[in-house]
């Protein structure tokens, strides 16, 4: 009999080991998140839109001057020029390399390294007047030498895809020092906003050795320590030359497992979760006094993305009718906790040619049959191959019995993100069907590129698309407008849902803007409470 | 290894007092252990759920239902709903037969691979028999779940991946018993005497030392199945074992951690369920090791 007992004993062990393990902090690999180019592990916090929520909590008169923020997503390195991923951008654009403009809470663009700019009429010369006594963090001074140097640089060494939007510039003039006019092979509506982004950053022409280790910026932070997969260390410039910001050192930390980001919040350990990554779990903080839960929206469409290169995407009712398979507002609840909001098209609803078309092929199950069946495409068997991130492989498991209710066998496989994913389907386009959120600005324009994963080949899109860039801003809005309808009315994908930017604050923190607009998660505008 | 008295098994166990060598197995039969009771119990419980469920389960596993998400226990869903809306019972049921499937096969690579490894390692010449199970220690000390997160990563992630992974893995671990065994075995009078009348190394591997050793192999099988149990789990939990939408108990356990502050009892279900499979399975091989200790075996073979 001992050993009976000995046995249950090893028994009670093996279920607190499971216990442990469901206790959350075990690192999971299914969880890691490293967004890479124009796709994303997360929809990204940040920036902002509209009115901002203040911390209704009164100050407790501690002085404290540091400010420790959660990230789901870490950075591979400090160096964006050749490394991909939304987080280095989020980490050091803005607070340690600032752009000549930025995209403000209002999604306008706005001066920032830039005092003021003129564009020509033709949109083809610019003009950049720029910030007297400006300096970089080596002692540098910023100048339009530097311009040059930047704007070149990402034409000649930059390697991530995003650095090719900077090939329209045909020249980069140093008028005099504080001068600087860039002339455009072709009318743009696009570049200017794309200086709004990391390939905007200005450089110092002696500080771009090591890049992946250090970052030297005009910016209000100085990078202080980085430690790779833990956490960046920012402390403030004393030598900054624009308004200082509130908080005197910012450490932002990453989190491989979601559920470690939220208890690193409830335990007091960070004032705040950059991108809430659990949403089921924020009823924790919902209940709770200490802390403000903020929803605003950002620009990730999680996207249920079909490859046209695929026989079986040829024909539109097939498309269609998985469109009409779709319960997206299902969809929403199990992948990100009904948080989020609904969009007929890949367009935000905080760009200004947003135009409600979550109306085009309504959730009809009945109707997705019929069409199937009219196609003949009776016994439909799709490759679905999802990135292994929760929200993901969640949206993928409510498709994948919606789609089985109209008679579409759509086989679940999971791939490794980032790296296999990224290899195998965003490189290769080995895939019939796949979800993932698309966190970039303006994506859809990629709807006009053929090369792109999605292979969508509609030359009315791709005209429409390059009259947009060449044309006025009304122009730009109309056409932006129109390929919204089109890929819409064809079903070029589906687009599940608009990401939601959902964060968490405790009391020392206040300013914390709501929608995530940009490639930055902008220090410069929390307050301390 | 041939040691004459007193009896003890490989547990370390002294054997039930006045027990007749000559009659080990009238005794074992008349005395089942508690252990071999409750664990095997348990087992042909898991097991009977995993055959209804080919039959039956009150809701389908698989069916998103959002409008019925994370509901609590109740008269229709008796162990609530999870995220989708999918009814947890049915998933465990339907999970069953994932952790029975993966056992059976991850056991039997093991043990059809192993055994006879082991029992040619303890019949070939001493210097080959000690190189090849040095280099099987080398072999043990591999971790079977790295194993397995380096195939899901080559071939992709699948339950067949982390059942063939888990099985490679325990090879070593069948090897070695069978050698033991079967130098055991081959040490003894009747085996030296079947040598002796010229029976060739083949034939008394196959009439004295397997059946000898069988006992040793089918204890040491459930305890690896207990821990193929365990693997799947901690696999699918990661995210290298069963895809979903299949129902699997690790697969459950991950897909409830994030709910673990809302609806707690979406991760004690599975949990539970595991830890009473591998219980089950533990305990069924400690009182199999009762009933087959190959000492008793051992007389059986003499007599």
């Amino acid at each position: 009999m001992a050993r009976s007992v000995r046995t249950i004993l090893i028994g009670l062990a093996f279920a607190l080991v499971l216990a442990a393990c469901d206790a959350g902090d075990t690192v999971d690999p299914d969880e890691a998140t490293d967004p890479v180019d124009d796709v994303d592990g997360e929809p990204d916090e940040d920036d902002t839109d509209d009115d901002v929520d203040e911390d209704e909590v009164a100050d407790d008169g501690e002085d404290v001057a540091g400010l420790s923020i959660g990230f789901a997503a870490e950075p591979a390195s400090l160096d964006f020029s050749t490394d991909d991923g939304a987080a280095i951008p989020e980490a050091l654009l803005v607070n340690v390399y600032e752009p000549l403009v930025k995209i403000d809470q209002e999604g306008e663009i706005v001066p920032v390294l830039a005092e003021s700019y003129e564009v020509s009429d033709d949109n083809t010369v610019y003009d950049f007047y720029l910030e007297e006594g400006v300096t970089f963090s080596n002692g540098d001074p910023f100048d339009a030498d530097a311009v040059a140097f930047s704007i070149e640089r990402v034409q000649q060494d930059w390697t991530i895809g995003l650095a090719s939007q900077m090939d329209i510039v045909e020249d980069v003039e140093v008028v005099d020092d504080l001068h600087a006019r860039v002339t455009l092979a072709e009318p743009s509506n696009n570049w200017l906003f794309s200086m709004t982004t990391r390939i905007g950053a200005m450089f110092s022409p002696d500080g771009v050795d090591g890049l992946d280790e250090q970052a030297i910026g005009t910016g209000p932070y100085l990078v202080d320590d980085f430690a790779r997969g833990d956490r960046i260390d920012l402390v403030r410039n004393d030598d900054y030359w624009g308004e200082a910001p509130d908080f005197n050192d910012v450490t932002l930390r990453y989190f491989g497992d979601p559920n470690a980001l939220n208890n690193a919040m409830l335990a007091d350990d960070i004032d705040l979760i950059g991108t809430v990554q659990a949403p089921e779990g924020l009823s924790q903080f919902e209940d709770d006094d200490r802390f403000e839960v903020i929803e605003g929206t950002s620009e990730g469409q999680v996207v249920l993305s079909f490859n046209h290169d695929r026989e079986v995407f040829e024909d539109q009712r097939v498309r269609q009718a998985i469109r009409q398979a779709i319960d997206r507002e299902s969809v929403m609840e199990t992948s990100w906790g009904g948080y989020g909001e609904l969009i007929g098209s890949m367009v935000p609803p905080t760009d200004p040619w947003y135009e409600d078309l979550t109306d085009v092929h309504p959730y009809d199950p009945e109707a997705a049959e019929a069409l199937l069946e009219e196609a003949g495409a009776g016994d439909l068997e799709l490759d679905f191959r999802v990135p292994n991130l929760p929200y993901a492989v969640n949206a993928a498991q409510t498709v994948q019995s919606q789609l089985a209710a109209v008679g579409i066998d759509a086989e679940i496989d999971l791939l490794e993100f980032p790296a296999v994913w990224l290899d195998e389907v965003f490189t290769e386009g080995d895939y019939d069907m796949s979800v993932i959120n698309h966190v970039e600005p303006r994506d859809i324009a990629q709807y006009g590129n053929p090369d792109f994963y999605w292979a969508y080949d509609n030359p009315e899109v791709q005209d429409l698309l390059e009259e947009a860039d060449r044309g006025d801003e009304e122009t730009f809005a109309e056409n932006y407008r129109e390929v919204a309808r089109i890929i819409s009315e064809d079903a070029a994908s589906d687009w599940l849902f608009l990401a939601p930017n959902l964060m968490v604050a405790n009391e020392r923190v206040g300013g914390v803007p709501e929608n995530n607009v940009g490639e930055m998660f902008d220090l410069t505008v929390l307050e301390r409470t | 290894m041939s040691t004459p008295q007193p009896l003890s098994g490989p547990s370390g166990q002294v054997p039930i007092p006045g027990e007749d060598v000559s009659s080990g197995a009238t005794m074992s039969r008349r005395s089942l252990p508690a252990s071999l009771l409750v664990g095997a119990g348990l087992v042909v419980v898991i097991a009977v759920v995993a055959l209804v469920s080919f039959l039956w389960t009150p809701h389908d596993p698989l069916l998103v239902q959002g409008a019925q998400r994370l509901q609590g226990p109740s008269g229709e869903f008796w162990f609530g709903t999870d995220r989708f809306g999918r009814d947890v019972f049915s998933r465990l049921m339907y999970g069953a037969r994932t952790t029975l499937l993966v056992g059976v096969v991850a056991v039997g690579i093991a043990g059809l691979i192993g055994t006879p490894l082991g029992v040619l390692m303890g019949s070939s010449p001493r210097v080959i028999g000690e190189a090849v199970m040095r280099f099987n220690d080398l072999l043990l000390a591999f971790p079977a779940l790295l194993l397995a997160v380096m195939f899901g990563a080559v071939y992709g992630s699948s339950t067949l991946t982390a059942m063939v992974a888990i099985g490679i893995a325990t090879i070593p671990v069948f090897a070695r018993v069978a050698r033991s065994g079967t130098l055991q075995v081959l040490s003894s009078d009747y085996a030296l005497a079947a040598r002796s009348a010229g029976r060739t190394k083949l034939a008394i591997a196959v009439r004295h030392v397997l059946p000898n050793i069988s006992g040793l192999v089918i204890v040491q099988a459930s305890v690896s199945f207990a821990i193929a149990v365990l693997a799947e789990a901690a696999l699918s939990f990661l995210g290298f074992g069963t895809q979903p939408p299949t129902p699997s108990w690790g697969r459950m356990l991950q897909e409830a951690q994030e709910l673990v502050a809302v609806r707690p009892s979406q991760a004690v279900a599975p949990g539970l369920a595991i830890a009473l499979a591998v219980l089950g399975f533990n305990l069924l091989g400690d009182g199999l090791r009762d009933r087959l200790d190959p000492r008793l075996d051992d007389r059986r073979g003499t007599g």
